[in-house]
């Protein structure tokens, strides 16, 4: 009997019964609706990836943003017959949904044409505002499953700020290769030894002009850094490469103004150009995602303002104290108030780290960021905006200091610039002194070889190049970090703290799913109820509170009951034999292998010998933790911090044995303040949380990881995002972050070498420019493969180990589990 | 040999104009998204609106 049927057009499975139309299976009437407005339109080439690609549509109304206020930021251009604006749309996955969106002509008139940005995750739209209204156009998209979210204005100029940086540093990546190009071409007589005294000199003076535009324009970052970090009294890896740089082409400059020599021009072009390149790499963006968001993100942009009784939007930003407010369901509430009218659970699990959800009734104080769920409800405000309970974490100090973490973390290249620089300088003086002692001619020759050759910059191309390389594997598996320095700082770490609700436990509020052959009559619920209530087995217990939520609570007297340990129970009432239980007990054959994780979560129920179904309650831990948590206590130290009541979570201590190991009721300020003692001690500490309760800590610590279900969309600011289903993998990317580390030490090594024999030939001072030219690409060229080759590799059994874990798809899309795998667990 | 110089100015009026064309296709936002365009082509793409793109591209 096959009885999960998947939605034709989001994929998901269909519970209860789906609906039948035109041929396919739908889970509910939103989807069936999608297909319905599609296919009349003639787009259903929409279903023709290999997986149903479609969303559960979005009943939000975002006629607000008609509004002025919203207006003028979205529109971006107008002549008051056509209109062009922006919409970020965090579903967007794959080409059906380019093929859907691109095509929104054909679904409404107002539409002229639509462009998407995939990597951005951005559509661009052009419309005739006659026909139809930004607002309309928003809630168009949210109508077929794309539900458009808005930035707010900081993030978008970040990233506009981003992609102005990107842009620049690829014309000066283009300038200092065509320049170093050039030079090269221009340098062939010089490595072949024709000797013309015309065209050497014209080759010289042309070399020059180039070096000088390679030098001053595309190198002109170098000079701004160096110089701002030298006030600061600091020197980094970038002083000694500038240099190097400089002094080869000073030397370069006059040999070829006194006709003594052709200069190293080439070697320094080209060095510039393997260093920005490095530069270029290192700075992946995800373009889609954001590590920047404030509490401000997660908050309504627009509010339902009751005055004399009349509803009116406004922005958030009109809100003032004693202000009436609207909630509806499932909206955030943007600021401390009290509850006025109605009642209300409001679910602080996101803020809060509190799994609980509240019941609230008129009169009570509610607090910013809490969810209602329930009936509109009418609130007076109490604090303003920022003086919240929630927001006043955002007014703490380190908020305040952009510069926080960098300032307070060196990495190793500029540890190692220090001593670099110093012992480069100790060197060329006293090879300096002692030439001019015995032979005058020869000193000048001999430092300036040895500052050309010494620099550094083998350690400023590996570096950007292996860490650029791992940012890029992580996201592979779904795990973006900001930037590489985060990569470093994750090496470094020996303390790891979790968070609990959201982290290692998933979000409340998701209802079991029932996947039944038939409707069951409420007398058979009512059955089916006293039978559950005679157990006390924990999924017992939660069919009793799922059949409760269900409306059928009435109990009748049952004699004949039993339990079957391990099974589960039987029952006849007034002649018909109840069964509930395991899928074996029932006699349930399942095609696909009851694997092991969802096994102890469904409840099979048979009635008069006819199996219904089953019921399947969602699980309470992510899928691996246990796992995961003993591989990384193995090598870490692990604390949980849980903003949550010690009674909730009892399996959870069992994972953390250690005295003083899991803490609880902790507020946001709280958990802030225990990454800062553990640092005090000398810690290292990577904080791993999911809500905005957690972003002080995130901020606080080493390196915070924002855990992420869905679309990536939903996370506080933090140096990483980890999507949920990958979060296993947590302690393969930390081995993955150090051996990363490792490989950038290795080469560190290997051009020491190199510099060793440049620096044997330079001190003689008879290192020709030809060996120079030679020997400084040829070093930033293996330093490049290197990093290139080992990372690779890295990641290769990266992702074979990946591969090999019990999880469900941290590598690709593939839903079937491999049961065989599990002895990994007994590990 | 003369005519030497004249070819080193040449070619190196032409990477000069390669150059720019560089720079160019950098500002005008070419090399901005990568990804889109290989997708594009794989569904099958009506007239009409292939028209409008070209129509409203520059707005």
């Amino acid at each position: 009997m096959e009885l999960l049927t998947s939605c034709f057009h989001c994929g998901e499975d269909c519970t209860d019964k789906p609906i039948s139309f035109a041929g396919h299976d739908f889970c509910c009437h939103g989807c069936q609706q999608i297909y319905l407005l599609l296919s009349d339109h003639s787009l259903n080439d929409y279903y023709t990836c290999e997986k149903p690609p479609g969303h559960i549509p979005s009943a939000r109304n975002f006629s607000y943003l008609n509004n002025p206020a919203f207006y003028d930021r979205l529109i971006l251009f107008t002549n008051h017959s056509i209109s062009k604006s922006n919409f970020y749309l965090p579903s967007i996955h794959c080409r059906s949904c380019l093929y859907l969106l691109e095509n929104l002509n054909k679904l409404d008139q107002g539409v002229m044409s639509s462009k998407l940005d995939f990597g951005k995750k951005e559509l661009t739209v052009w419309f005739k505002e006659s026909l139809i209204n930004l607002g309309e156009l928003a809630n168009l998209l949210a109508s077929i499953g794309y539900e458009p979210i808005l930035d707010s204005e900081e993030i978008v100029g970040e990233k506009q700020k981003f992609s102005n940086q990107q842009k620049s540093l690829l014309i000066k990546m283009g300038v200092a290769g065509f320049c170093a190009g050039n030079i090269m071409l221009f340098s062939f007589p010089e490595y072949l030894g024709i000797d013309n005294g015309s065209f050497r000199q014209l080759f010289g003076f042309i070399n020059v002009a180039l070096g000088s535009v390679a030098v001053f324009y595309s190198g002109s970052d170098y000079f701004k850094n160096v110089w701002t970090h030298l006030k600061l009294g600091k020197i980094t890896i970038e002083a000694p490469i500038l240099l190097g740089i400089m002094v080869g082409y000073t030397r370069s400059v006059y040999e070829v103004l006194s006709k003594t020599g052709a200069g190293y021009m080439d070697s320094v072009s080209g060095l510039l150009f393997f260093l920005i390149v490095g530069k270029w790499f290192q700075q992946k963006s995800f373009d889609f995602l954001s590590f920047e968001r404030k509490y401000t993100s997660y908050f309504p942009l627009v509010i339902t303002k009751l005055i004399d009784g009349e509803q009116r939007m406004a922005p958030l930003q009109e809100l003032k104290v004693g202000d009436h407010l609207l909630i509806r369901n499932q909206e955030i509430i943007p600021a401390d108030s009290v509850l006025y009218k109605g009642s209300s659970q409001i679910d602080y699990s996101f803020v809060t780290g509190e799994s609980e959800i509240v019941t609230m009734k008129e009169g009570n104080s509610i607090y910013a960021g809490g969810k209602h769920i329930g009936k509109m409800i009418e609130i007076e405000v109490k604090k303003d905006l920022k003086q919240s309970h929630l927001t006043q974490l955002w007014e703490h100090q380190i908020f305040k200091d952009p510069l926080f973490k960098s300032e307070n973390w060196e990495n190793f290249a500029n540890k190692v610039g220090v001593y670099f620089t110093v012992g480069l300088l100790s060197l060329a003086l006293l090879v300096g002194i002692y030439w001019f002692l015995w032979d005058p001619t020869k000193w000048q020759n001999a430092v300036v070889s040895i500052l050309v050759i010494a620099c550094p910059c083998s350690l400023a191309i590996s570096y950007p190049f292996a860490l650029g390389h791992g940012i890029r594997w992580l996201a592979k598996f779904n795990f973006y970090l900001k930037d590489i320095q985060a990569l470093e700082r994750m090496a470094q770490v020996d303390t790891i703290v979790f968070d609990k609700t959201g982290t290692l436990t998933l979000q409340l509020g998701e209802l079991p799913k029932t996947y039944f052959n038939r409707v069951v009559k409420n007398e058979e619920w009512e059955h089916l109820y006293t039978i559950v209530q005679q157990s006390t087995h924990p999924i017992s217990r939660q069919a009793q509170r799922f059949i409760a939520h269900l409306g059928h609570t009435s109990e009748i007297s049952i004699e004949n009951i039993q339990e079957i340990t391990g099974m589960g129970l039987e029952s006849t009432i007034d002649g018909v034999l109840y069964r509930v239980g395991s899928a074996k007990f029932v006699g349930f054959q399942t095609k696909a292998p009851t694997d092991f994780y969802r096994s102890e979560t469904q409840l099979y129920i048979q009635i008069g010998g006819q199996i219904l179904g089953y019921i399947e309650f969602p699980w309470e831990n992510r899928e691996g933790v246990e796992l995961m948590l003993r591989k990384l206590q193995a090598r870490y130290d692990v604390y949980l911090l849980s903003g949550d009541q010690k009674s909730n979570s009892a399996n959870l201590l069992d994972w953390f044995p250690k005295e003083g190991h899991a803490l609880f009721e902790c507020s946001p300020m709280d958990k802030m303040k225990f990454i800062h003692e553990l640092q005090q001690a000398g810690k290292k500490v990577a904080m791993v949380g999911d809500g905005l309760n957690d972003a002080g800590a995130f901020k606080q610590a080493h390196i915070g990881i924002a855990i992420s279900d869905d679309h990536l969309h939903f996370t506080p600011s933090s140096d990483a995002i980890l999507q949920g289903k990958s979060m296993i993998g947590l302690p393969a990317f930390f081995k993955f972050s150090n051996q990363g580390l490792n490989l950038i030490k290795i080469s560190f090594l290997v051009s020491l070498v190199y510099n060793m024999i440049g620096l044997s030939f330079a001190i003689q001072g008879n290192l020709s420019p030809l060996v120079a030219a030679i020997l400084m690409p040829l070093n930033s060229v293996s330093m490049l493969l290197l990093a290139q080759v080992g990372m690779n590799t890295l990641g290769k059994k990266l992702k074979n180990k990946l591969k090999s874990y019990p999880s469900r798809s941290i590598c690709d899309s593939n839903h079937i589990l491999k049961t065989d795998k599990i002895g990994i667990l007994e590990n | 040999m003369e005519i030497m110089y004249v070819m080193i100015g040449l070619s190196l009026l032409m990477a000069i104009g390669f150059l720019i064309a560089f720079i160019w296709s950098v500002r005008a936002g070419q090399l901005e998204d990568l990804i889109t365009p290989a997708l594009r082509i794989l569904p099958e793409d009506s007239k009409i609106q292939k028209i409008i793109h070209k129509k409203y591209e520059g707005n």
